[in-house]
């Protein structure tokens, strides 16, 4: 026999470009033929360090039976050799039954065929890649030549296997690189953030082959449309399952996983794996990521290696990113809030300044006004005028009288009155202005209900200040019914933040206020009416808002509408003590 | 029978020539100050029944005026005669006698004049 012609091929094939296993079967082929072994089998060591027969000869018959169990390094001969790594050699006699492990009962009936065999490990200096396993029918003993062959053989098929590891494990950092860059490219880009989160679930369901992979945000700090992202479907009778896997996750604030998720019960399918890992920020948790993976996946995942450690990464890895997206979810509420109350400022102040305006414009146009008017009546008096100019006169002094009323109103709607407080029965006033109101004939038709709380409280107030408000409101009511229908006028007692208010409510039959009308309803220069020109209720408003109160109304379409002036309240032993 | 004296503070020349004629038509004697500093000086030398006084003036205004005539002489009747309504309620405005808005109808001003001087 020719070993060094063996060997040749053996290195030639090794250094191919051929696929790492068919390099490694062509090897087992060559050994089979040229040494005379109908057995070359190649054990590998697994992740979890157990050594299952992976490689094989073309005439092999008892790789089906090795197949069958992974065994443990030190368990039966194969094991003792990968603990070892030193070789054994036996003939028949001395081959222990089994191989030395209780498992491969199926090779009770064929191991006696064989006379010799050989097991070498596979390994270099530093770690041990599988073992070697070569069985023969027709040899009496192996020669130490062909021990020598064999021992090279083993270094070169610890070689290759070292380069298999290497290029898987190469392989392996590859995916995990691209999908750590991806995941970073999202994070750092200009999408939406719910346009993120649904992405980092595809992208994490795709890498890891996953049936889904979802995204669940346990933040309630934050306003958001919606908290859970998902690739993939979840099958809904697993929802409650992973709901639970997620809660544990958050309570734990570590990844917990479960072998036995079903889609549904008593189903023929077989279990799936969920595995739930929180993903923690600087000092609170964010959410949770949870993956289902498929049975086959479940052996690595389950082993706290390789994919469950991708899992890890990337929930270490999104939650910084992610921690920056769900700020500036927040910072952009923040920034419309802030927008809101910016106008809202700028509206009060334009109002504000707009008010000084017209005082001030009011007031330069009040004098001259006074002196046209003024001469213009004059002129009335001592002119000797025809029936025209008489009229002419006539009209400019209603004029005049006009634009006065006008700009005393905007002169008494901008500037701020100090307030004279007293106490005053509210009942009592209520009673004075309607009955004041009332006798004027043009009320004839107006009916007036009264639903007074006959125990009401005082009210600390300009009493001048507010009859003006009731007039005002009791005045829009009357003008809403065109003269006719019902004025209800009620008293109560109520609390504004447990401080005592007492509300005083007024209702008119007059068919209600427009949409439109009602958002306009307090501001000033705002009217329906053909005269007047909307000071009213604003004025109204601001004198109960001088009181600390406020004015509600209620619009009842079709019906009419209702007043409710709201004003602090004193105990009702204060006057009297 | 001695003719009443009104002394009329006022900054608005025109609004001073037509106060003056409206007055003089029901037979008061009137004298004029374009403002705060005007009608103290005019005080001190002469006599007047009555002051009305506008509050929007430029240097003294009518309040800070009218606080100066009632410290000289409490008796001193004062009508404030504004363009602004809300004064009325303004507690310094109190120390005056009266308080009519300016306004092209005169009756107003008129009436308040015969009711603080009695006649």
């Amino acid at each position: 026999m020719n070993f060094a012609n063996t060997l040749g091929k053996v290195i030639d094939i090794s250094h191919s470009n051929l696929e790492i296993a068919s390099r490694i079967n062509a090897i087992l082929n060559i050994v089979s033929g040229d040494l005379l072994f109908e057995e070359v089998l190649v054990y590998t060591l697994d992740k979890d360090r157990r050594l299952s027969c992976r490689f094989m000869n073309r005439s092999s018959r008892l790789f089906d039976l090795l197949n069958d169990y992974r065994s443990h390094v030190g368990e039966g001969v194969v094991g003792t050799v990968a603990q070892k790594r030193s070789p054994l050699f036996f003939t028949s006699r001395d081959v222990p039954p089994r191989l030395g492990c209780l498992f491969y009962a199926g090779l009770d009936d064929v191991l006696p065929r064989y006379r010799v065999f050989a097991f070498l490990p596979l390994a270099d200096d530093s770690f041990l890649y599988g073992v070697l396993l070569a069985g023969s029918s027709s040899k009496e003993a192996i020669s130490s030549d062909e021990k020598v062959v064999l021992s090279i053989l083993s270094r070169e098929l610890g070689g290759i296997l070292r380069t298999y590891d290497l290029l898987l494990s190469s392989k392996k950092q590859i995916t995990e690189l691209a999908t750590l860059s991806e995941l970073g490219r999202i994070l750092t880009s200009t999408m939406e953030p719910h346009a993120i989160l649904e992405n980092i679930a595809l992208i994490t369901a795709k890498t890891l082959n996953a049936w889904f992979a979802t995204i669940k945000l346990d933040l309630a700090f934050i306003r958001f449309d919606g908290q859970r992202f998902t690739s993939g479907t979840i099958a809904s009778p697993m929802e409650g399952q992973v709901l639970d896997l997620e809660n544990e996750a958050l309570r734990l604030g570590q990844p917990v996983f479960r072998t036995d998720a079903r889609i549904g019960e008593g189903s023929s399918a077989p279990p799936l794996f969920l595995f739930a890992v929180p993903i923690v920020a600087k000092d609170r948790i964010l959410g949770t990521i949870t993956l289902c993976l498929k049975q086959e996946e479940q052996r690595d995942i389950a082993d706290d290696q390789g994919d469950r450690y991708l899992v890890n990464m990337i929930a270490n890895y999104i939650s910084s990113g992610l921690e920056n997206v769900l700020l500036t979810i927040k910072l952009r509420d923040a920034l419309r809030e802030l927008g809101d109350a910016q106008r809202r400022l700028i509206e009060n102040e334009k109002m504000r300044s707009l008010g000084e305006m017209m005082a001030n414009i009011a007031h330069e146009i009040k004098n001259p006004l006074v002196v046209i008017g003024g001469f213009t009546k004059r002129l009335a008096k001592t002119a000797r005028l025809d029936e025209n100019e008489g009229r002419y006169v006539d009209i400019i002094t209603k004029e005049v009288a006009r634009l006065e009323s006008i700009l005393n109103e905007i002169l008494n709607y901008v500037k701020e009155a100090p307030l004279l407080f007293e106490l005053c029965d509210i009942n009592n006033l209520l009673d004075e202005i309607l009955y004041l109101l009332a006798s004027d004939k043009t009320w004839a038709h107006i009916k007036i209900t009264k639903e007074y709380d006959a125990h009401l409280p005082f009210a600390l107030c300009d009493v001048q200040q507010i009859k003006q408000v009731f007039i005002n409101i009791l005045m829009n009511s009357f003008e809403a019914m065109r003269g006719k229908g019902t004025i209800t006028v009620g008293t109560e007692q109520t609390t504004s933040e447990e401080k005592p208010f007492l509300a005083v409510s007024i209702k008119d039959s007059g068919g209600g206020i427009s949409p439109a009308v009602m958002d306009n309803i307090f501001n000033p220069f705002f009217t329906t009416k053909e005269k007047g020109i909307g000071l009213g209720l604003a004025i109204s408003n601001k004198i109960v808002t001088h009181h600390g109160g406020d004015i509600e109304v209620k619009n009842k379409p079709g019906e009419g509408a209702l007043f409710v002036v709201y004003l602090p309240s004193q105990s009702r032993t204060t006057k009297e003590g | 029978m001695e003719q009443i004296r009104i002394l009329l503070v006022d900054d608005e020349e025109h609004i001073r020539l037509l106060f003056k004629e409206e007055l003089e038509e029901e037979g008061y004697s009137i004298g004029l100050a374009s403002n705060g500093f005007e009608a103290l000086e005019m005080l001190k030398v002469g006599e007047f029944d009555l002051v009305v006084l506008d509050i929007k003036m430029p240097g003294m205004d009518g309040i800070q005026t009218l606080n100066e005539i009632k410290k000289v002489n409490k008796e001193q009747r004062v009508i404030l005669c504004s363009a602004y309504g809300e004064f009325k309620q303004d507690f310094s405005s109190w120390v005056s006698d009266a308080y009519v808005v300016k306004s092209a109808d005169m009756r107003e001003l008129k009436d308040t004049i015969k009711n603080v001087l009695g006649v």
